[in-house]
């Protein structure tokens, strides 16, 4: 009688289960889609893409601007902070140069120092931490 | 004719006299078939740093900038002429700036090594070249053995 019990227990009932189960999935297709199916988004956690200051603020330097210019040039000794401490992409890092070039050539900025009313401006970025690490 | 900005530096002088050099120098422009799109003053203020011009020391000067359409062969001789001047203490011209467009590449910069796109190219170009100055040994030296470790 026990033989037999576990007899119907191991082969018939998972049978009846397995029904069951088929007939619940064919039955309610759409209910099974609608409730926790994945959804089509964008990266939630994708970062901003980051931007230099100048292209940020959309600014163009000019020669003729040497107030803005002299943010980019040290105080004690009046030379152009590399791309390592300004953080600035690499054409508008080079057009700073430039224009510094000229602004000094045009004599609106001086070469060794900055202009003293300039020192208190805000500071664009700090010297002493530079976004790559160097050997001074 | 492309557009130039002469940034002009005349010497300390009346109001009267400044008029009429800035006179002169515009009408060495028209004279030239150039034309003058805008006179800037940016004042009269302390130079950086001190500048001899016809045997004068200037502290201070005048500053200007004047934008003008002038044929490329012409902006020698208006410096020329411009160097002859007394007023004039210095005088650059520079092409006129065009409108920036280029989209931000910090992004990329900002990458470690291995994932921009020029360090891959030198790699790449690494690759092809042989190095000169690594010494390789000569299987015809005389010995019938390989005198290292391999
Ligand atoms: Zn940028």
């Amino acid at each position: 009688m026990a033989l037999l019990k576990t007899l119907v227990s191991r082969y018939i009932l998972p049978t009846t289960y397995r029904a069951t189960a088929i007939r619940y999935s064919s039955t309610d297709p759409k209910l099974a889609e609608s409730d926790d199916s994945p959804v089509e988004m964008e990266n939630p956690y994708k970062k901003e893409v980051r931007q230099c200051i100048l292209c940020k603020l959309n600014i163009t330097p000019d020669y003729k601007n040497h107030r803005l210019l002299s943010q980019f040039q040290s105080p004690y000794t009046g030379r152009i902070y590399g791309r390592h401490i300004t953080g600035l992409c690499k054409a508008k890092q080079d057009l700073v140069e430039s224009e510094i070039r000229k602004a000094q050539n045009c004599a609106y900025m001086p070469y060794y120092y900055k202009d003293k009313s300039f020192l208190k401006d805000p500071k664009l970025f700090d010297p002493e931490n530079p976004i790559r690490s160097h050997r001074f | 004719m492309p557009t130039y900005e002469l940034a002009l530096m005349l010497r300390a002088m009346p109001k009267t006299e400044l008029k009429t050099s800035l006179k002169r120098i515009s009408h060495a422009i028209f004279d030239r078939g150039g034309i003058i799109r805008s006179i800037e003053n940016l004042g009269f203020r302390a130079m950086p740093y001190k500048t001899s011009a016809h045997g004068l020391v200037h502290r201070e000067a005048n500053y200007f900038v004047i934008k003008m359409d002038t044929g490329t062969k012409a902006v020698a001789d208006l410096r020329e002429e411009y160097s002859r001047d007394v007023d004039v203490i210095r005088q650059r011209i520079f092409k006129s700036q065009e409108a920036f467009d280029k989209t931000c590449t910090l992004e990329e910069e900002l990458l470690p090594p291995a994932y921009r796109k020029e360090v891959q190219k030198m790699i790449d170009v690494g690759k092809t070249q042989v190095n000169r100055f690594k010494y390789k040994f000569k299987y015809n030296s005389g010995l019938d053995y390989y005198p290292f470790q391999r």
